[in-house]
């Protein structure tokens, strides 16, 4: 079958640093997998190349089979790709549901229209109210970020990327900075997401990822050091060595 | 607050209808000016106030229309109803060209299109065999369509208040569109969008070439009403003011771009009545704005409002 | 017809060396403080005009260039100190406030000095034409530009890549916050490097009064140009300055030579070529 998400030997340099070194994964469709490592392991520099925000240096990237190493950014999330951020980045000067409503409209011919105002697309509209459900903030919809708390803000965050209905979501640190609850809020709308949907996540928080994980990637200075279920992970001595010698 | 708001709007309409009955020649004249010159400013306005692009060369796009309609008119003797679609265009398809400028963002964008600006005044500065160099075009007749003409200070006044009304509304539906969005999405965080599945770039070239199209329209309506054009229009003090007056007025609003120009407009005239240096005192004007005027009128007026609101 | 060409060789490569001079400060001031100072214009015409009047008063070459240098590095100070610094990192109000700035300049020059198109007398050891090798007669104070423009250049260049100072402020372009972990005094730094871009725009004024004529006006002209040259040559980077100052200046020459009514289109060549393949400039860093 077919792998979801397919990377040989993706290589990221920056100036004389290696930030990711030759690392090769495999992810099949509904799977949840998880990538930890220390600080600086090269896991959001992977991320970026993956979903295109970047460029890797070499190597290839293949979503569902399609080689899109060279696919820019917003192709490939036409083609699929969702991500949230490590640092929160919605738009700040629009209203909650505005955001979502971008998000809703990202891959759709509609967002070329300039000549009716947004509010005629209701099914647009409607999508956009249904993410902000799911989250717990329907009540801030004409409310803007700016107003938000910071987990709330994650929550949006999370919002964003789902509206915009991706067949692979890409989450970084999605619970980093959040209060024990806010994490748990986070957990479950994350386990509650879809099994057809596959989902990778990084994550620092070593129970929050053995928790959701079907399998987990370690990286250590960016090379994957070891791949495999969650018990196989935590039991192993050169992880815990790598990861919690580290702190 | 919204009784108040319409009626405001409708005082507004009701004064600027009736001006010609109480204004002499030369105050319509001025006003006339504050619309031409506040289209130009809301042009500018589409990509700063929404695309978060602070483009000082719309001066071309204005010029060049004006241009195109004046040569056409005074040395091949084309109709209105030729000449005015002509310099639309011309200045369009110059914003296709200078387009270019949104492969950069930031700082580079802002230098290259003053680059772009200057290019421009330096073809109407040097080309003197084709645009008469500094003494530009003259004697550009008065617009006529089907045997009307438009001779008074009265019917260009109407003429230009009714281009300009229907640009606005145009303009709300723009600004309101999935595109409008789009384009503040992008202002805000143009990475977020991208990975939403924006091509930014496409989005801010067709914004771009809008505001040309809307600066080249302004640059039309200047033309009929001065009568003549010269490399002035292309130069940077106009470009730069255009920014400035949206700024005064109000970023991202409709009317602010219109109120700043007033308000610039009117500075200047007053003051260059009794006072030699009125350049220094636009100067002083663009430096007193930015230190204590950052949001502009509208934005001001929001914030008496609001604390009026709360208190 | 080579005759001509290497004439305007040397015309383009001593307008580059007054590029240089003025771009090299604007391009530093922004890669180290991030502020785009659009009055460098108005500082090169402010300088000029001082050092005519200097020139006129004491017949000193070497005292106008360095009083104009002078009039400009104070005015710049009380510039950034009041103005500037209020405002912070918002390009868009730097623009808006030095050209405002620029506006004044310009108003009270031409109140003080006249609309005329004055020039700074040459001095009179420096004036008539020298022979160059092939008998080419060339005016000597454009040629012996060529190399004080180099001088400067050469000495700024040591002054960046050879002095701590210049580690620093290479340091500085690349990460503001590797400055002040370094415990230097970073407000010092700052205005030691606006000084010296200050002073080296007014000097380019005194300079560039000699062959150019002052005029008003000229501020924007100049100021045009070495934006030109900073776009080409990259934001930030002194070699950048340099290399786009040649281009910029031998591009002119010929421009204006062979098409002299499309001159200024002739700039636009390699500013469109450089959008389409490479938008930060030869040797500046990613937008």
């Amino acid at each position: 079958m077919t792998a979801a998400v397919e990377i040989a030997e993706v290589v990221k340099e920056f100036g004389g640093l290696r930030a990711v070194d030759r690392v090769s994964l495999r992810v099949a469709a509904g799977e949840r997998r998880v990538l930890i490592g220390p600080n600086g392991a090269g896991k959001t520099t992977l991320f970026h190349c993956i979903t295109g925000t970047l460029p890797p240096t070499t190597g290839r990237i293949a979503f569902f089979g399609q080689d899109v190493t060279r696919l820019p950014e917003h192709r490939r999330t036409a083609l699929g790709m969702g991500r949230t951020f490590q640092i929160s980045n919605v738009i700040a000067d629009l209203t909650c549901l505005e955001n979502l409503m971008l998000a809703a409209i990202g891959t759709d011919g509609r967002k070329w229209v300039l000549h009716r105002p947004m509010v005629v697309f209701a099914d647009v509209r409607e999508r956009a109210l249904a993410g902000l459900e799911l989250i717990g903030l329907g009540h801030r919809a004409d409310e803007t970020p700016r107003r938000l708390s910071y987990g709330e803000r994650r929550q949006l965050e999370l919002a964003l990327a789902l509206t915009a209905r991706p067949r692979v979501l890409f989450l970084d640190e999605p619970c980093a900075g959040l209060s024990p609850s806010e994490r748990v809020r986070i957990s479950k709308l994350i386990t509650d997401l879809p099994r057809d949907l596959t989902v990778l996540m990084i994550e620092h928080d070593m129970d929050v990822a053995l928790g959701l994980a079907d399998r987990v990637t370690v990286l250590h200075q960016g090379r994957v050091i070891l791949e495999g279920t969650p018990g196989e992970v935590q039991t192993n001595a050169e992880v815990r060595e790598v990861y919690f010698g580290h702190g | 607050m919204r009784g108040a708001r319409l009626a405001l709007a409708a005082a507004v309409v009701v004064a600027a209808a009736a001006l010609p009955f109480v204004a002499g020649p030369f105050w319509m004249g001025l006003v006339t000016q504050m619309i031409v010159f506040g289209l130009l400013a809301l042009s500018v306005d589409l990509l700063l106030g929404h695309a978060g692009l602070f483009s000082i060369c719309h001066g071309s796009f204005f010029a060049v229309a004006a241009y195109t309609t004046a040569i056409l008119h005074v040395r091949h003797g084309a109709p209105t109803l030729l000449a005015a679609p002509a310099g639309l265009l011309a200045g369009t398809l110059l914003g296709l060209v200078f387009g270019l400028a949104v492969r950069t963002r930031g700082v580079y964008f802002i230098l290259i299109t003053i680059a772009f600006g200057y290019v421009v005044w330096g073809v109407a500065h040097r080309w003197s065999s084709f645009t008469g160099g500094d003494n530009g075009v003259t004697n550009v007749p008065f617009p006529a369509v089907a045997g009307m003409r438009v001779e008074s200070h009265t019917e260009y006044y109407y003429l230009a208040l009714g281009v300009a009304a229907l640009c606005a509304l145009g303009y709300r539906v723009l600004i309101r569109s999935p595109f409008g969005l789009a384009l503040r999405g992008i202002k805000g965080s143009e990475s977020r969008m991208r990975t939403l599945g924006f091509d930014s770039n496409r989005h801010l070239y067709a914004a771009f070439v809008l505001s040309a199209a809307l600066a080249s329209l302004a640059g039309v309506l200047y033309v009929y009403y001065n009568r003549f054009v010269n490399p002035v229009a292309a130069s940077f003090p106009v470009s730069v003011e255009a920014a400035l007056m949206a700024i005064v007025g109000g970023s991202g609003t409709i009317v602010g771009p219109f109120i700043g120009s007033a308000i610039i407009l009117g500075l200047r005239n007053w003051v260059s009545s009794f006072f030699e240096l009125y350049a220094a005192i636009m100067g002083i004007v663009f430096i007193a704005a930015v230190l204590w005027v950052p949001e502009g009128l509208v934005g001001l007026a929001a914030r008496v409002r609001g604390r009026a609101a709360r208190a | 017809m080579t005759t001509s060409a290497i004439l305007q060789a040397i015309n383009g490569t001593s307008l580059a060396a007054l590029l240089f001079l003025v771009a090299s400060g604007f391009t530093v001031t922004f890669g180290l403080m991030r502020v785009v100072n659009m009055a460098y214009g108005a500082y090169y015409l402010l300088g000029g005009y001082v050092g005519l009047s200097i020139m006129q008063a004491t017949g000193s070459f070497a005292l106008a260039v360095v009083g104009g240098g002078a009039a400009v590095t104070v005015f710049g100070y009380l510039v950034d100190r009041f103005l500037i610094q209020h405002i912070g990192q918002n390009h868009l109000a730097q623009v808006l406030l030095t050209v405002g700035i620029a506006f004044v300049v310009g108003d009270v020059a031409l109140k003080i000095w006249g609309g005329d198109s004055l020039k700074v007398p040459v001095p009179v050891s420096l004036r008539g034409a020298m022979e160059l090798p092939g008998g080419m007669i060339y005016p000597t104070f454009r040629f012996l530009l060529i190399f004080f423009g180099a001088a400067i250049a050469g000495t700024l260049w040591l002054l960046y890549t050879r002095t701590q100072i210049g580690a620093v402020v290479r340091a500085g372009v690349d990460d503001r916050e590797q400055v002040s972990a370094t415990g230097i005094n970073v407000d010092r730094l700052f205005v030691m490097v606006s000084a010296l871009a200050s002073f080296l725009a007014g000097m380019a004024g005194v300079v560039g009064g000699a062959f150019l004529t002052l005029y008003p006006g000229a501020e924007w002209e100049i100021l045009i140009v070495a934006l030109v040259v900073v776009i080409v040559g990259g934001l930030g980077s002194l070699g950048g300055a340099m290399i786009g100052a040649l281009v910029v200046g031998l591009l002119d020459a010929y421009g204006r030579w062979l098409l002299p009514e499309f001159s200024y289109f002739v700039l636009f060549g390699p500013m469109a070529v450089l959008l389409l393949f490479r938008p930060q400039g030869i040797a500046g860093r990613e937008a």
